[in-house]
């Protein structure tokens, strides 16, 4: 004898098609502020629209803005390499010491949590603090991190960190990773928690030892979790705006002029807004490829593997 | 007879004095005043906003005595210069109305006017209704700031809210040292004293900077900031250059801003670096107002706005009584200021616009003025100086010897634009990117391509 469950409440009202009420406020919220604000920044990037200049009203201009983006503008293409850059050495290094910490809590400390909780500081503030904080700390004068870096001399007296060309964009790197290390961190550390004992004892059984464990079981497991996190901080970094800008604005020079900063100067300096629309759809486009092609790359074929297995 | 011509004369004169009398009274019950005037705008609230400075503070603390006098309520916004900058752009162009008026950078004045954004200032002070006929602005203010700082294309838009510019600061109690003055006179071969021209300058920073004694000759305001501009631009006007050959600032022309003499400037200034504390290329005018608040500097090029904090005010100074001003030192351009301010403007969006220049016009009155510079204002009033409590600040001859000879800079609509990438460039020449004329022809092309036709490069690159 069988028995047919019986479809609970819920189950009803989606059948009936009321899922649209349901879902219908998430999906204006969407609509009207993400959706809609990106085809405006598309159409405004073919337009010659400007705040200042009362001779550029906003006609219609097609892809002239992206020609002589991509043809012509220098600055845009420094910025652009220095942002690539920035994003590859920054995001690596977070990802190495953060795997490695990560690694290390989960295999070394018990009390995890309250490690976690220390972890979390330097993320959870505000990126305009961090780059207030370590503007003042690497203040030239009387910068607290200035004065040690010199005392142990690391630094010479007759130089600052913001006015040598050559320091400042791997300073920024360093309070980079000093701010989303965690991040990483805790991200794998969560996976690390998560993944089944079994594979590993099999192995120990089976005699693999600690390094064949990491590459061939470790890793597999984690691959999603480190696609995610990757992509995250990728993502993120590309727009690093709040914490180069309060520090340097984007000098000496060119020196930490990121693709972030370039737009804001474009649109909010010179108010050529479209221009500077431009400008931002291009680094919309740059995330979206990184994006497509990273995720095909790693979160694709983890879960290739795993429709396999 | 007698008695009849006596009552006469007493019939004519009680009828001259009862005439008189009318006179007078017909004459008080038409005289302006600010109570009637206002009226009939009492009980609505008047918004602005502008730079969180003390002349804004300063502002603040008089707008009750007009609240109370008129029944109409002034609301500040104060935020940082550029915060206010987008702010004010993101109101104008939306036409909201948020401000009944703005304190706004004069360099924007152009943007504002050519694009339609505020109102001539005439139209207020054709009306009777309105306009305090004390409030005499052709005859009571600079009549070159006012017209800098105020005017496009040959109208009036506002009155100036600050009339700025920079000048020499010094430390006149080591200039006066006898020990540093054998010492200076032995070494360069002159009397130490305020430099007058740009080599003693350079020798006094070179004097003064002892590094192990935590003092420096001089501070460049090196940062990729507007703060570089302001002050690069002491040194070009001074050396003879400018940006564009023109005689007004709301006119566009030829660009020169990669001359022989501009170039010969921007080398010079960053000799100076040399001379600067480390951190240098991380200035901007808070920084080495810092500096030379903690008596960490001999003398530097620096707003006159800022003076009071340094000068006076012994809460956040510890060099006053130590310091002396004096004009930007002399180079081939002759005895030249730049000239930099904020303007009261009324939008054309704004919704209380009459009660918004009833404000404006009794904050430019004497009082009201005084009362502002006092307390850290830069006035457009000649008789504000001349007060003797303004004379009585050390930097009062300074102040009003630069006002004289301020030299206007571009106010048209693309002049943010031009700022930007000059910005750029002389931070990329302070920098080691570049060589001088590698960023001034550089400036100079991309400004002539910004500006177009009207622009042409007056000394052309390869």
């Amino acid at each position: 004898m069988t028995t047919t469950a019986q479809p609970s409440r819920g189950q009803i009202l989606l059948d009936r098609g009321a899922s649209l009420p349901l879902i219908l406020p998430a999906t204006l919220l969407v609509l009207v502020f993400l959706v809609g604000p990106f085809y405006y920044m598309a159409y405004t990037a073919m337009t010659d629209l400007s705040f200042a200049n009362p001779d550029q009203n906003g006609a219609f201009i097609g892809f002239d803005n992206f020609r002589k983006l991509v043809r012509e503008d220098t600055i845009f293409w420094g910025s652009f390499w220095r942002t690539i850059r920035f994003v590859a050495i920054a995001v690596s290094i977070e990802f190495v010491i953060g795997f490695a910490l990560a690694w290390l809590i989960w295999r070394y400390v018990e009390r995890q949590r309250l490690l976690t909780t220390l972890l979390l500081v330097p993320m959870m503030l505000a990126p305009v603090a961090v780059g207030l904080i370590w503007r003042l700390l690497l203040q030239g004068d009387f910068g607290m991190a200035t004065h040690y870096l010199r005392a142990v001399g690391l630094l010479s007296q007759s130089s600052a960190v913001f006015s040598t060309p050559s320091l400042v964009m791997p300073t920024i790197i360093a309070i980079d990773v000093w701010q989303w290390t965690p991040f990483v961190t805790l991200i794998i550390l969560a996976g690390l928690m998560s993944m089944p004992r079994s594979p590993f004892e099999a192995a120990t059984m089976d005699g693999a030892g600690p390094w064949r464990q990491f590459f061939d079981i470790m890793l597999p497991l984690l691959r999603p979790i480190i696609a995610l996190v990757l992509l995250l901080r990728g993502i993120d970094a590309f727009k690093e705006f709040d914490k180069v800008f309060i520090m340097t604005g984007g000098g000496p020079g060119t020196v930490s002029e990121l693709l972030s900063i370039y737009a804001y100067r474009v649109n909010f300096k010179t108010w050529n807004l479209g221009y500077g629309a431009a400008v931002s759809f291009m680094v919309y486009l740059v995330v979206l490829i990184l994006c497509s092609v990273f995720y095909k790359a790693v979160y694709w074929k983890s879960a290739d593997q795993r429709a396999q297995a | 007879m007698y008695g009849n011509g006596s009552r006469l004369r007493m019939l004519i004169a009680t009828s001259l004095l009862a005439t008189s009398a009318a006179l007078v009274l017909v004459g008080e019950a038409g005289a302006w005043s600010l109570e009637e005037a206002a009226a009939p705008y009492k009980g609505t609230t008047i918004r602005t906003i502008g730079e969180a400075l003390p002349p804004l503070e300063a502002m603040k603390k008089l707008a009750p005595e007009f609240e109370k006098r008129t029944g109409i309520t002034v609301e500040i916004e104060m935020y940082e210069a550029s915060e206010t900058a987008s702010k004010v752009m993101l109101d104008l162009n939306s036409k909201r109305g948020r401000y009944d008026f703005i304190l706004q950078q004069h360099r924007n004045v152009g943007k504002f006017v050519t694009n339609g954004h505020v109102e001539p200032i005439e139209q207020f002070m054709t009306s009777a209704e309105l306009r305090d006929p004390e409030f005499k602005p052709e005859e009571q203010l600079y009549q070159g700031l006012w017209k800098e700082i105020s005017w496009y294309d040959g109208k009036a838009y506002g009155f100036p809210f600050t009339a700025l510019t920079m000048y020499e600061w010094y430390r006149a109690d080591l200039l006066s040292d006898p020990k540093e003055q054998e010492g200076f006179k032995a070494k360069y071969g002159y009397d130490l004293g305020p430099a007058q021209d740009w080599k003693q300058y350079r020798d006094i920073a070179e004097w003064f900077t002892r590094p192990d004694q935590g003092l420096y000759g001089t501070a460049i305001q090196g940062k990729r900031h507007e703060a570089l501009w302001y002050e690069w631009l002491n040194f070009l006007y001074s050396f003879g250059g400018d940006m564009l050959e023109v005689k007004t600032g709301s006119e566009c022309g030829p660009v020169i801003v990669n001359s022989p003499q501009a170039i010969a400037a921007t080398e010079y200034y960053k000799s100076l670096m040399a001379f600067s504390p480390p951190d240098t290329l991380n200035y901007f005018w808070d920084d080495v107002m810092a500096l030379m608040q903690q008596g960490k500097v001999a003398e530097l090029i620096m707003w006159n706005d800022a003076t009071y904090a340094v000068a006076v005010d012994e809460n956040v100074s510890t060099v006053v009584g130590k310091m002396g001003f004096d004009i930007v030192p002399q180079g081939e351009g002759g005895k030249v200021a730049q000239v930099e301010g904020w303007s009261y403007l009324i939008p054309t969006a704004a919704k209380n616009k009459e009660a918004a220049y009833l404000f404006i016009q009794w904050m430019m009155e004497y009082d009201q003025q005084l009362e502002q510079h006092l307390n850290g204002g830069a006035t457009p009033r000649p008789d504000v100086y001349a007060s003797a409590e303004v004379q009585k600040l050390p930097y009062a001859k300074a102040s009003m010897a630069s006002n004289e000879v301020a030299k206007p800079k571009p106010t048209i609509p693309q002049s943010s634009e031009m700022t930007d990438i000059l910005v750029r460039e002389i931070s990329s020449y302070l920098a080691d990117e570049k060589t001088a004329k590698e960023a001034l022809d550089e400036s100079a092309k991309e400004i002539s391509a910004v500006l177009g036709s009207c622009a042409p490069m007056k000394y052309p690159v390869q």
